[in-house]
């Protein structure tokens, strides 16, 4: 779409301008969801802020250890350039564990920890969703459809937008139940819910889906996974709160 | 509101029908069958616009020398086109990076350097200085420049064995990072 903006001699990457933002976006939501559910915000705050350096160290430590042959040719490259070169299962492991641990030190509870979270972690999502919009790496299956893109003459869905909306709906989720959650950990619980049975649904108009040798789509796989466990906790729990 | 246990079984029963109904119904195979239905594009996703473009010593280099979109020649290569100028201090920068590449991944991958806007004679000089051994391609008149919208520069864009855009790199990367998008593009081949 808009992958790079220039400012004058400067190019930026709209898609990790994206991201910049919207990190900072998440670390505002955690702090403002914090305050709505009556936590600690500083905590809080600390712990998201943690997870999400952690993260982003991890990526980067993990990519360099997966190739680092080539880093020992010029080491001066682990450090520089930094616009790319991170491996994202490093970084989710990394930023959990840290998350994870900080919780722990502070005895942090993890049911309303992760109520207080989850709108952040679905906005972070939606941002990842956004930057690919914007970036252009991602793209839809095509489709005749009035609200279909047009690129090049061929006209797709619209996919990221559909995350988007899905995004919108688990806040709009957490929104509603915010005030009335019957037990801790039902806000994350639900808004999970919603958000892998919305993304379950549109990962099929991805052109670009993560698709297994069988040509099953991963991510719908682990959508359902996703959507099932939080569905059977939630009656577990609302039944048990209910006796 | 969900309250009985009757209730959240018949919740998450229609969840699970409907769900799975839908992953079998978007089961698909691999997107490489569709990439053929393609017109050319300089975007991820689209057939790379196909272009001829020559050294200085005058040898001609075509995308199609090296890809094939129909996907049954084996001896077909994955493409770096990276769009550089003797001007442009991180595409210097860049450059051992990718003739490093260009040696290890011979028979595998191509690079070919596509020069923007200079004429014959800066790119012989800067080859001769430099050591580079990889083709770089004259294009005085942004004719390739232009088929790929590359404006910003060093400009990277990957090009899997079928002529697929894979990936499209604005700024200088690592010689790790170019390898790593090199190892998803021929892994996937």
């Amino acid at each position: 779409m808009w992958p790079t903006l220039n400012l004058g001699p400067l190019v930026v990457p709209t898609g990790a301008l994206t991201i910049v933002l919207g990190a900072w976006l998440c670390l505002h939501l955690v702090e403002r969801s914090a305050r709505t559910l009556d936590q600690e915000v500083e905590k809080l705050a600390n712990l998201a802020f943690t997870g999400l350096a952690a993260g982003i160290i991890g990526a980067r430590l993990t990519f360099v250890l997966l190739y680092w042959p080539a880093f020992r040719a010029s080491l001066i490259s682990i450090l520089w350039p930094l616009n790319t070169g991170y491996n994202m299962w490093g970084g989710l492991l990394f930023g959990a564990l840290a998350a994870l641990f900080y919780g722990r030190y502070h005895q942090l509870r993890p049911a309303p920890t992760l109520d207080a979270l989850a709108p952040a972690l679905v906005a972070g999502l939606m941002v990842v969703s956004l930057a690919d919009f914007v970036g252009g790496p991602g793209f839809g299956t095509t489709t005749t459809l009035p609200w279909g893109v047009s690129q090049f003459a061929i006209r797709r869905h619209p996919v990221q937008i559909y995350e988007l909306l899905v995004g919108g709906l688990a806040l709009l989720t957490w929104l509603r139940l915010r005030r009335r959650r019957a037990f801790a950990g039902q806000l994350f619980l639900a808004t999970t819910a919603v958000y892998g049975f919305g993304r379950l649904f549109v990962d099929a108009f991805r052109a670009d889906a993560w698709v297994s040798a069988g040509g099953w789509h991963v991510l719908q796989l682990l959508a359902l996974l996703a959507t099932l466990t939080c569905l059977l906790l939630l009656a577990q729990r609302t039944l048990r709160a209910d006796r | 509101m969900v309250r009985t246990r009757f209730e959240w079984s018949i919740l998450i029963l229609i969840v699970a029908l409907l769900s799975v109904a839908w992953i079998i119904e978007s089961r698909k195979p691999p997107i490489r069958s569709e990439n053929a239905l393609l017109t050319e594009a300089p975007l991820v996703g689209y057939l790379a616009p196909e272009f001829t473009a020559v050294t200085p010593s005058g040898v001609s280099h075509s995308l199609t020398d090296y890809v094939d979109r129909t996907g049954s020649d084996d001896q077909a290569q994955a493409v770096v086109l990276n769009f550089w100028a003797s001007w442009c201090g991180p595409c210097r920068i860049e450059m051992p990076y990718f003739e490093r590449v260009s040696r290890a991944y011979a028979g595998r991958a191509v690079v070919l350097g596509v020069n923007q806007a200079e004429s014959a004679a800066v790119i012989e000089q800067f080859q001769a200085v430099t050591g580079v051994t990889y083709p770089l391609l004259v294009d005085e008149q942004w004719v390739v420049n232009n088929l790929y919208g590359a404006i910003n520069l060093p400009t990277t864009v990957f090009i899997d064995a079928r002529g697929v855009v894979r990936e499209l790199f604005v700024g200088a990367m690592s010689q790790a990072v170019l390898e790593e998008k090199l190892n998803r593009i021929l892994e996937e081949k």
